[in-house]
């Protein structure tokens, strides 16, 4: 099935707000309301002119300074972000049956406390990578059976993929010989910013 | 090498820091702490091209029969109490080789959040091998560096370090 084809089928199934459509590269993304995610989720995977059967991966995505230039020296190379909300969160998916990928993005409403339903009752390989999302940006799925961190340290409190964090981190960890124990602690580090001599357009 | 007047055939004369120095030279047992890449070059000196057999080095399972700990790559904050507690393990004699620019100093990873800038934060370091990761042969040096610093040491010297506070603690393990 082409992209047309999954277009026209999606949007005679769905009212037309719910839906936007981009396609890039040889590849579709459809960008999905957050109410209406489940229920577009649900219809990819059990609709037989779909049947993506496999989720190959859930990204969060932090879109608060897209489209800024990085580097401080050079601020040609910025333009205005099409994006109003903050957090979304990204969904590939593989049809085996008739061979195509299609990606959903899903954006959270609120910036300040990012929520979005949880597709582990749809897809139960989304478990882990919601617990990664959430780890890393700090997105809640609601509904999902057992939200808690997965890869940050055991008493880590904040959300380091968010563009607040800074890379180098606020706590760094040491022997403390007076205590006998590893210890954290604020971190000495001095930030470095690495510019590259040549910078390409 | 008998003295002549003095001791009869079959016997040898040395001091016993060249005895025991030599012995601990000569076994060199590491526990297997590979963290990352640099594991995969530790693993191949210790298969049979490198062979580090021959040199009496046998790794380990476990850091109660080890007197070597090679950090073999990137330390992260979550390792970090690990690593401590491996080291307290270990019964002293006891000497620590940091391989690879992660272990000496983080490394390409030295701007993270999540990693221990050197290893040497955490415990005292013997020898430094550097390399991203270094090759057999750098680990082979360090090791033969390792056995040169070893043989300078007295037995007197080594091996008087305080029993940590956290084992005492420790009940029931």
């Amino acid at each position: 099935m082409i992209f047309e084809a999954i277009i026209k089928e999606l949007n005679s199934k769905f009212a037309h707000s719910a839906l936007q459509f981009n396609e890039a590269l040889g590849e579709l993304t459809i960008t999905v309301a957050e109410d209406h995610l489940l229920d577009v989720c649900k219809h990819l995977k059990d609709d037989a002119n779909f049947m993506f059967k496999q989720l190959v991966d859930v990204c969060g995505v932090d879109y608060s300074t897209y489209g800024e230039a990085d580097y401080v020296h050079d601020k040609s190379g910025s333009y205005e972000s099409p994006f109003k909300k903050r957090f979304a969160a990204v969904y590939h998916l593989l049809s085996l049956q008739h061979n195509m990928r299609v990606r959903i993005r899903s954006f959270a409403h609120d910036d300040a406390d990012p929520q979005l339903p949880s597709v582990v009752g749809i897809w139960a390989g989304a478990n882990w990578f919601e617990r990664e999302a959430y780890d890393l940006y700090g997105i809640n799925f609601y509904a999902h059976p057992d939200l808690r961190r997965i890869l940050t340290d055991y008493d880590f409190e904040e959300h380091p993929m968010r563009k607040e964090f800074p890379t180098h981190g606020r706590t760094e960890v040491s022997y403390d010989e007076s205590q006998d124990k590893v210890v954290t602690k604020p971190t000495s580090y001095k930030f470095r910013k690495i510019v590259p001599r040549v910078i390409r357009r | 090498m008998a003295i002549d007047g003095i001791l009869p055939e079959g016997f040898v004369a040395t001091s016993a820091d060249k005895l025991i120095n030599w012995a601990r030279t000569g076994s060199l047992w590491p526990v297997s702490f590979g963290l990352s890449c640099c594991a995969m070059e530790m693993i191949h000196t210790g298969a049979s091209r490198y062979d580090l057999d021959r040199m009496g080095v046998i790794f380990r399972p476990s850091p109660r029969q080890s007197d070597v700990l090679i950090v073999a790559g990137t330390l992260t904050n979550k390792m970090a109490d690990v690593l401590r507690t491996v080291y307290e393990q270990m019964p002293e004699p006891k000497w620590v080789i940091s391989m690879g620019s992660c272990a000496n100093g983080g490394g390409m990873f030295a701007d993270s959040y999540s990693v221990v800038r050197g290893c040497d934060k955490i415990i005292p370091v013997d020898i430094y091998v550097p390399g991203c990761p270094p090759s057999p042969q750098a680990l082979i040096y360090g090791i033969m560096q390792l056995q040169e610093k070893i043989k300078r040491e007295t037995i007197a010297k080594k091996g008087s370090a305080k029993k940590p506070k956290s084992l005492e603690t420790e009940v029931g393990e």
